[in-house]
């Protein structure tokens, strides 16, 4: 988890907001009003949830991922049967997050109240290392990103069989 | 002819006082060194400190409703996928989790003592799966214990110091081979594991893993500055994390320590003294510690499968008789 490390001069990091996992992430439903779903609602431990909200809903896969996409040999390549520039984990984490939201709140796609968007936003802080090595940490840049998925009826056939 | 055939003979001698050396060194290693006392009270031993591990590494899934929403995982892991597990159901956790501690007790009793391995082995798999499939992560906390517990499993640990063997015919007792190779193979897989992690950075990243603006920087600003900055622009938690960030020489120190450690880390299955293999190890618990204050990773109990470096017999003597000097019976005031 730890080994995957690559050069940069930047290092951006994520700042959590208590407040924004409390509330959870912004829904909006298939008759056109608005909700959050927090994990309480979908009942799973905050860690967990804090992993959908920062990282899923923006893309990122768990670091598993990124570490076994990285630098496979020729020889793993061919017993993976990748091409070479093809990624041994590659998840569509937007279908996903439909799929969970919806499944586990039972919405099915003709129900009013089926997700059909949903958005997360954050704060990051990023450092320059010259700045770091001089210890001045004045002029982190703090930026704030955001995440809209929104629900794609080519996914309809999913459905029926999910992540099966 | 006689001096090829001579020749011939004398490189047949050569390679087979090789091969006798390397079986003596094999058999030397793997074969010799534990009582079957030593196996038992290890299974006890390793049995009580899982007991805590267990209810730390699922204290989150015990935090859910019972009752609550059976979520769907977004990325099932690999054996739900192949069983069909698509969601979770939060009262069966429950019930897997005292199962668990049910036959984890079962095992430190040696009361059936396969069966019990067998079912602490099959609870962890489910709750190991329910945790990392909520998001999708892989944690490889387990995989040192599951390793142990495989090695028990295949051992004859449930003979000695157990209830089993209470009810069991007079049996011979168990060898020193029996014995030895479960705990010295545990020890070589513990030993390679902290090694193959150094392979693994250098594989993955290269040498810039261990530079002092390297990987060690990296988390610790991420770890540091995550929980938030409060108006004034101080951090809210781990603000020595951020301190030591800004100092990559320090950084640099450490991570050749780190690098140091785990490449070492196999020296300590020829260090003959007790001394100092318990100094190298209290090395390594000062290196889990410092790495969950200061970063938030995560193995903070896992140097309790450390007990496998250790014959436990005379340990558990001084603790028995420690404890009976405590609670024991004591004279009373008349006599």
């Amino acid at each position: 988890m730890y080994s995957d490390y690559k050069t940069r001069d930047t290092i951006s990091a994520k700042v959590w907001d208590k407040k924004k996992i409390k509330r959870g992430l912004f829904v909006t439903h298939k008759d056109g009003s608005t909700s959050y779903v927090s994990p309480k609602d979908l009942n799973i431990p905050k860690p967990n949830f804090r992993r959908l909200y920062y990282q899923r809903m923006f893309g990122g896969g768990p670091p598993k991922h990124k570490q076994g996409n990285r630098n496979l040999s020729t020889f793993n390549r061919f017993v993976r049967g990748l091409g070479e520039e093809e990624e041994n984990f590659s998840v569509d984490w937007d279908w996903r997050i439909f799929w969970v939201l919806n499944k586990t709140l039972k919405h099915e796609p003709e129900d009013p109240k089926f997700i059909v968007k949903v958005q997360a936003d954050y704060q990051k802080r990023i450092y320059r290392k010259a700045d770091l090595m001089k210890q001045d940490i004045s002029k982190a840049e703090i930026a704030t990103r955001h995440a809209l998925i929104e629900w794609q009826d080519e996914w309809l056939p999913r459905w029926e069989h999910g992540l099966l | 002819m006689p001096s090829l055939s001579g020749k011939t003979n004398g490189c047949q001698g050569g390679n087979m006082a090789f091969s006798n050396a390397i079986s003596r060194a094999w058999n030397q290693f793997f074969f010799t060194g534990f009582s079957g006392e030593s196996l038992g009270l290890l299974r006890m031993y390793i049995g009580c400190g899982l007991l805590l591990f267990h209810t730390y590494q699922f204290v989150t899934v015990l935090s859910l409703n019972p009752a609550g929403s059976m979520y769907y995982f977004i990325e099932p892991i690999w054996y739900f996928h192949l069983l069909g597990i698509q969601y979770h159901i939060p009262a069966l956790s429950f019930a897997v989790y005292f199962l668990l501690m049910g036959a984890t007790v079962a095992m430190i009793m040696g009361k059936w003592t396969r069966t019990s391995i067998i079912v602490v082995i099959l609870c962890i798999f489910y709750l190991k799966g329910v945790r990392d499939s909520f998001s999708g992560d892989v944690h490889h906390r387990y995989i040192i214990p599951m390793q142990i517990l495989m090695l028990f499993l295949l051992s004859k640990c449930g003979e000695v110091c157990s209830r089993d063997a209470q009810y069991k015919q007079p049996s011979p007792g168990i060898q020193e081979w029996e014995a030895s190779w479960p705990i010295k193979t545990m020890q070589l897989y513990v030993a390679l594991f902290y090694f193959w992690s150094v392979i693994a950075k250098v594989r993955v990243s290269g040498w810039v893993w261990f530079a002092g603006e390297g990987r060690i920087q990296e988390v610790l600003i991420k770890r540091s500055v995550r929980w938030g900055v409060t108006g004034e622009g101080e951090l809210v938690k781990n603000s020595l994390s951020f301190e030591l960030a800004q100092h990559p020489e320090l950084i640099q120190i450490f991570s050749h320590l780190v690098l140091a450690f785990e490449l070492g880390f196999p020296l300590i299955l020829f260090i003959k003294s007790v001394k100092l293999r318990a100094l190298f190890l209290a090395g390594v618990i000062t290196f889990h510690i410092s790495t969950f204050v200061l970063m938030d990773v995560n193995f903070l109990l896992i140097p309790f499968v450390y007990l496998i470096f250790f014959d436990l017999v005379p340990i558990h003597a001084w603790l028995k008789a420690q404890a009976s000097q405590i609670f024991g019976p004591r004279p009373s005031i008349a006599s």
